[in-house]
């Protein structure tokens, strides 16, 4: 009787488990997201809370991405070389470095790494505030804990990946520079009028666009994931790496997707 | 042993306390997670002015009782009535209201950790920006006192305390009591405090109220689900 009473109350239940809870995930999700999009409506606006949680974002990962950023385009710089020579286009190899890194590279690499390190510290820090009932304290304090702790973190990461993937493209582009350099005689003016001379608006814009997307997605799994987080020390655990893990996957969905939008528009 | 502050309080507390009107209702509180029902029939009354002492074992549904009251979490079924006004039904706004009147001392102490102990006193008052230090405890208590609430819900404010700091909290609950007429519900397995505190105890037992009396009246009962709590 028991087992019948289930089968009428959920009529998807001959479905596998693993696929129930995904659907159900991505509703809550997308739920908590359209929260974030009413919340960001009405005042109160908590400015000095975003300010703040900007400056802890930009500030904690701008280490991390100069360094990754200028490794990458070093390397890519340097592995490239060959093959363009082998084709006697060693010039263009400015040129194909620049688009590489300003229209995927750049964006992509900067986001996963943010998805990795901000992704995660904001998955255990709602989850501990969580756990440690700080949001229920706000919640009965009349403090709207959404929009105090979730709206501005999901704000903050929306503003400054875009900022880190600027950044990051710029250090990755004087990485580059510094492989050209290493092999033949170019200078520093020549080659980024060269970069800039081959960039066109439609490789710039739609990569800038798409890394507000890639931020917003990572200030969202990361507080969808912390603020839902179970109890316990473990619970603050698994809502990090969950964090990071589903973050890295939208990051590539947002890509793809981003791709066929500008190939749409025309813009490739 | 058990000396109250002093005698002639005790008198008025108990006397305001018979022609006091109740705050709280709570009436066939049922509340559960999916299979797992802990809340299946509780009842309980907080009069004006008046200390109630909630007993019962870990995971029993104590925490879950008092964030019903504040509207934390739905309960399916029964009432609880604050000021005559049933918790369920209040608007967000309403309820903002409500929880102005009510401070809350959680378990955890729920301290926010990325502010001083002064800036966790602000944001009571409503402001914001380090680090809180072992009094944990304290400073959670002072962080809900400083809005003078007339309900206060402790969370077991005593445990994990050393006696003597488990005391100055026990006599600030009284004190709140005496000078603010502040009526309180206080979780607790700690029976010096108990004893200190309670005008009323409440025995929760498999998600119901199994005895309810003063702690002398409790202390006397013979059944030994009770009677366990005492010794
Ligand atoms: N948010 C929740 N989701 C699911 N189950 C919960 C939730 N909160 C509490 N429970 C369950 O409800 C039961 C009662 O929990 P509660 O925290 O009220 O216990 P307690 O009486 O306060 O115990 P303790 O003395 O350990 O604080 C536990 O079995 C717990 O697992
Ligand atoms: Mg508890």
């Amino acid at each position: 009787m028991k087992n019948k009473q289930v089968t009428s109350k959920e009529p998807f239940s001959w479905m596998p488990k693993e696929v129930i809870a995904f659907f159900k995930e991505t509703g809550e999700l997308t739920s908590f997201g359209t929260r974030f999009f009413r919340e960001i409506l009405f005042p109160p606006y908590e400015f000095k809370e975003v300010i703040r949680q900007c400056y802890q974002i930009g500030n904690k990962s701008l280490g991390l991405v100069g360094v990754t950023a200028f490794i990458i385009g070093l390397v890519l710089a340097l592995q490239s070389r060959p093959t363009l020579v082998d084709f006697g286009a060693e010039a263009w190899l400015p040129k194909m470095v620049g688009v590489s890194i300003i229209r995927e590279i750049g964006p992509v690499i900067t986001a996963l790494i943010c998805a990795g390190k901000i992704g995660s510290s904001i998955g255990a820090e709602l989850g501990s505030m969580r756990v440690t009932e700080q949001i229920d304290a706000m919640e009965v304090s009349g403090t709207n804990p959404f929009k105090y702790i979730v709206v501005s973190r999901i704000i903050a990461t929306t503003l400054m990946i875009p900022v880190l993937v600027v950044i990051g493209d710029a250090i990755a582009l004087y990485g580059a520079f510094l492989a050209v350099k290493m092999k033949g005689a170019v200078s520093f003016t020549l080659y980024f009028h060269q970069v800039f001379e081959s960039l066109e608006y439609s490789d710039v814009m739609p990569s800038f666009i798409k890394s507000f997307f890639f931020g917003f997605a990572i200030g969202l799994v990361g507080c969808f994931k912390g603020y839902f987080s179970k109890k316990g020390t473990e619970g603050v655990g698994k809502s990090a790496n969950s964090a990071v893990v589903v973050a890295s996957l939208l990051i590539f969905i947002i890509d793809l997707i981003a791709v066929q939008v500008t190939g749409f528009l025309g813009l490739i | 042993m058990g000396t109250r502050v002093d005698n002639t309080s005790v008198l008025e507390a108990k006397l305001q306390h018979v022609i006091a009107e109740p705050i709280i209702e709570i009436k066939h509180l049922v509340k559960s997670f999916g299979e797992n029902k802990v809340l299946k029939d509780f009842n309980l009354t907080l009069h004006s002015g008046e200390n109630v002492v909630v007993l019962g074992k870990s995971g029993c549904g104590k925490s879950v009782l008092i964030k019903c009251i504040v509207g934390l979490l739905k309960y399916e079924g029964g009432s609880i009535e604050v000021y005559g006004n049933e918790v369920a039904t209040l608007s967000q706004k309403q309820l903002d209201e409500l929880r102005a009147k009510i401070g809350f001392v959680f378990q955890s102490s729920a301290l926010y950790d990325s502010m001083t102990v002064c800036e966790n006193l602000e944001f009571a008052l409503r402001r914001h920006g380090k680090k809180f230090s072992k009094k944990g405890k304290r400073i959670g208590l002072a962080r809900s006192l400083v809005l003078k609430p007339q309900i206060m819900l402790y969370d077991e404010p005593t445990t994990g305390l050393d006696p003597i700091t488990a005391r100055e909290i026990s006599n600030l609950m009284l004190n709140m009591q005496l000078k603010y007429r502040t009526s309180s519900i206080i979780i607790s397995h700690d029976m010096h405090c108990a004893q200190m505190t309670a005008d009323k105890m409440a025995v929760m037992i498999d998600g119901i109220c199994y005895a309810e009396g003063t702690f002398d009246e409790l202390n006397k009962i013979q059944d030994p689900k009770v009677k366990a709590f005492f010794e």
